[in-house]
């Protein structure tokens, strides 16, 4: 069933932990007052971006929401080059034009976070007709929350990815809240994936906290359109860690739901005593990732505050692309 | 014309014959399960889904035939998935389309958590409320925790799950009318019930779980999206009953060897790659999905032999989903009991309502019925 090697097991472990590091530290650091803009974090849903992004190569296209850093860092994006480019530093990611809601790494196959709520859906759709037209077995992925999935521009992309039998995955990540509401209040079925079947393609859910749930569905969602299978809703059921954004008080959430949800479906931990246990890999060798990923956060931020930021002739660079 | 018949005179005519049978203000409980049918298996077979307004519609027909047979009361489990919701809304507006009187549609006051111990939860609360039977509308996986605390209680099964072997698909006006008629006493519950079979799982020791069809011993190493599609992955399968004509796992043993619901045995066989042992099954292991599979044992267990799993390490399916992980420690096993759940077998239920002429109306009974008087 899950062919995981122990590579593949301290790899899914290392991406998780450096999204999880990586955003705690952002959100330390944005009480700082040194970052610009806005940031949306993704601790809590870890496993999803991770279960999905580990069958994908550099070939591979995904489109990203508001709350990106997670899918940036599990689709390979430098997390040095991130943290520049949340600081808004000319050694970002995107030469700090772009900041949170906008890095992007065409190179490894990331279109870019978007700020519009639902905005992947239709690029998705453009990136998986070429990777149709190319022919060499290419997928993309749409990732997008519970909030999205109301948005026309995801219903009509799944329209039309079904109608164009597209090698495309709909990744709804389900955290509960489309900002401040509860999904319960702007979904009318009891899950996003109900929707599947009236664009006629699979719809699944599964346990968005558990990387084994995410990698065995998500894997025979892109198997499948590999193979020429056409789209398919996924559905994760997660939970966010932080608010909708920082500086979000969260009065929306009863009192001590995040405790509990760090307590009992904090995917790293669920991760670790799965592995742990089964004996496939010691709790060491997690330490040893731990220490490695800190340094690794440390030195991004460290960077980061030192690099210069852009200049005035920066200004009308990198702004259109030269064909 | 029944129904018209029954408006007429507003009550079930031959209730009135049936007297000394009746039970007194029978209530029947019905658990819908609204997050049944989502699994992966509509990826990696071809399963249905089942919409949950199909649900609502299936609960509307079962209260018509329900108010029909005079029953008052019926107990309902909340949640938050938009059954309990649609049901009420209609209830409320008279937007359910039955003609006839329904009876009084109570919701349990209970705390949902919007999982499988909601129903755990549900099921409890109606036994305490003394329900004359249980209609459950969801897959196995619903059955099997209905199986855990209900007791003695009757159940109608519908199924509204993925590919299921233990619960019927049956039209839900048949149903309720079964669930109506050995909640009332129109029929005799022990006339028309069958007591199932359990699978019970024990880890190190203690009772861990229950399977009502089959417990499968498997090498996945992780709980995961918990449907079983890679046959390779299959070691060891127990089967409480296995009909010739079911899909999912007990499949693999109905199609060599059925085991009727009601014998008092089982069967454990030992699988591998499809080639060896003593034959291959082509089996549908899920719908749409017909994978050929090894079998290198077969021999049958009787009810309270303990059965040890060979296997060192994987996890163990119960009813076709994965549920318990174990390793090179644990100790399992698995045992046949044959004091399960009581079913309502629901042709035999209707067959009796006939000879006890519970639809219809004649000078016969009309007599009978003064005679009484």
């Amino acid at each position: 069933m899950s062919e995981l090697k122990k590579a593949d097991l301290l790899k899914a472990y290392r991406t998780m932990r450096e999204i999880r590091d990586f955003e705690e530290r952002v959100h330390k650091e944005f009480a700082t007052g040194k970052i610009p803009g806005f940031v949306h974090l993704y601790a809590g849903e870890e496993a999803v971006a991770t279960g999905v992004c580990m069958h994908l190569n550099d070939d591979d296209r995904i489109t990203s929401t508001h709350r990106g850093h997670g899918h940036c860092i599990a689709k390979g994006v430098d997390s040095i080059g991130m943290m520049a480019e949340i600081y808004g530093k000319k050694t970002g990611s995107c030469c700090g034009k772009g900041g949170s809601m906008h890095i992007a790494d065409l190179e490894k196959g990331m279109l870019g976070a978007n700020g519009i709520v639902g905005a992947g859906g239709p690029l998705g759709c453009g990136a998986a007709l070429a990777a149709k037209f190319k022919g060499k077995g290419g997928v993309a992925v749409v990732f997008f929350g519970d909030g999205a999935s109301n948005q026309g521009t995801i219903l009509e992309s799944m329209n039309l990815a079904n109608i164009w039998n597209l090698p495309v995955i709909f990744l709804a990540e389900n955290n509960g809240y489309a900002e401040s509401t509860g999904v319960k209040y702007n979904v009318p079925t009891p899950n996003i994936a109900d929707r599947a079947a009236g664009f006629g393609m699979p719809g699944v859910t599964v346990d968005g906290n558990d990387f084994f749930a995410v990698y065995e569905a998500a894997g025979e969602a892109i198997k499948r359109a590999r193979e020429g299978g056409g789209p398919t809703l996924l559905e994760c059921k997660t939970n966010r860690f932080f608010g909708h954004f920082e500086g979000d008080a969260m009065t929306y959430k009863a009192p001590g739901e995040v405790k509990r949800q760090r307590e009992e479906c904090d995917c790293l931990k669920i991760f670790a005593a799965k592995v742990t246990s089964a004996g496939l890999v010691t709790a060491a060798e997690l330490e040893a990732i731990d220490k490695e990923v800190a340094a690794l956060i440390d030195e991004a931020v460290e960077k980061a505050l030192a690099a210069p930021t852009p200049t005035e002739a920066d200004l009308l660079t990198d702004v259109y692309v030269s064909y | 014309m029944l129904l018209d018949r029954v408006n007429e005179s507003n009550t079930l005519l031959l209730l009135t014959n049936m007297k000394s049978m009746k039970h007194d203000n029978p209530a029947v409980g019905v658990l819908v399960n609204p997050a049944s049918g989502r699994d992966v298996r509509r990826l990696v077979a071809k399963a249905s889904v089942f919409q949950n307004t199909e649900k609502c519609n299936m609960v509307y027909r079962l209260l018509g035939a329900l108010g029909v047979l005079g029953i008052g009361e019926v107990f309902m489990m909340p949640d938050v998935a938009g059954v309990a919701c649609h049901i009420m809304h209609s209830l409320q507006y008279g937007r359910h389309g039955n003609p006839q009187k329904l009876p009084e549609v109570h919701f349990l006051e209970m705390p949902i958590e919007d999982g499988p111990v909601d129903t755990l939860r549900a099921i409890e609360l109606m036994v305490n409320r003394g329900v004359g039977a249980i209609v459950v509308m969801g897959g196995d996986g619903t059955h099997r925790l209905v199986a855990k605390k209900c007791g003695d209680v009757p159940l109608v099964t519908l199924s509204t799950g993925t590919n299921n072997a233990f619960p019927e698909i049956r039209e839900a006006t048949v149903a309720g009318l079964a669930a109506g008629l050995v909640a009332s006493g129109l029929v005799t519950a022990a006339d028309v019930c069958q007591r199932s079979k359990v699978l019970r799982v024990d880890k190190n020791g203690a009772a861990e779980d229950i399977a009502l069809v089959d417990v499968c011993v498997t090498s996945a190493g992780w709980i995961g999206s918990k449907a079983l599609w890679h046959p390779e992955s299959l070691r060891e399968l127990f089967v409480a009953f296995a009909e010739a004509d079911a899909v999912g796992l007990s499949s693999i043993a109905g199609l060599v060897r059925p085991v009727d619901r009601r014998s008092c045995y089982g069967l454990h066989l030992t699988l591998g790659p499809p080639g060896e042992g003593i034959m291959t099954v082509t089996a549908p292991i899920a719908p749409g999905l017909l994978a050929p599979v090894g079998i290198t044992g077969m021999k049958e267990i009787k009810r309270g032999e303990i059965q040890t799993v060979a296997a060192a390490y994987g996890t163990i399916a119960l009813d076709g989903e994965r549920e318990i992980e174990f390793g090179g420690q644990d100790d399992i096993k698995v045992w046949l009991d044959v004091n399960g759940p009581l079913i309502v077998d629901i042709s035999k239920t209707m067959e009796q309502a006939v000879r006890n002429h519970v639809f219809v109306k004649t000078e016969y009974d009309e007599h009978r019925r003064e005679s009484a008087s």
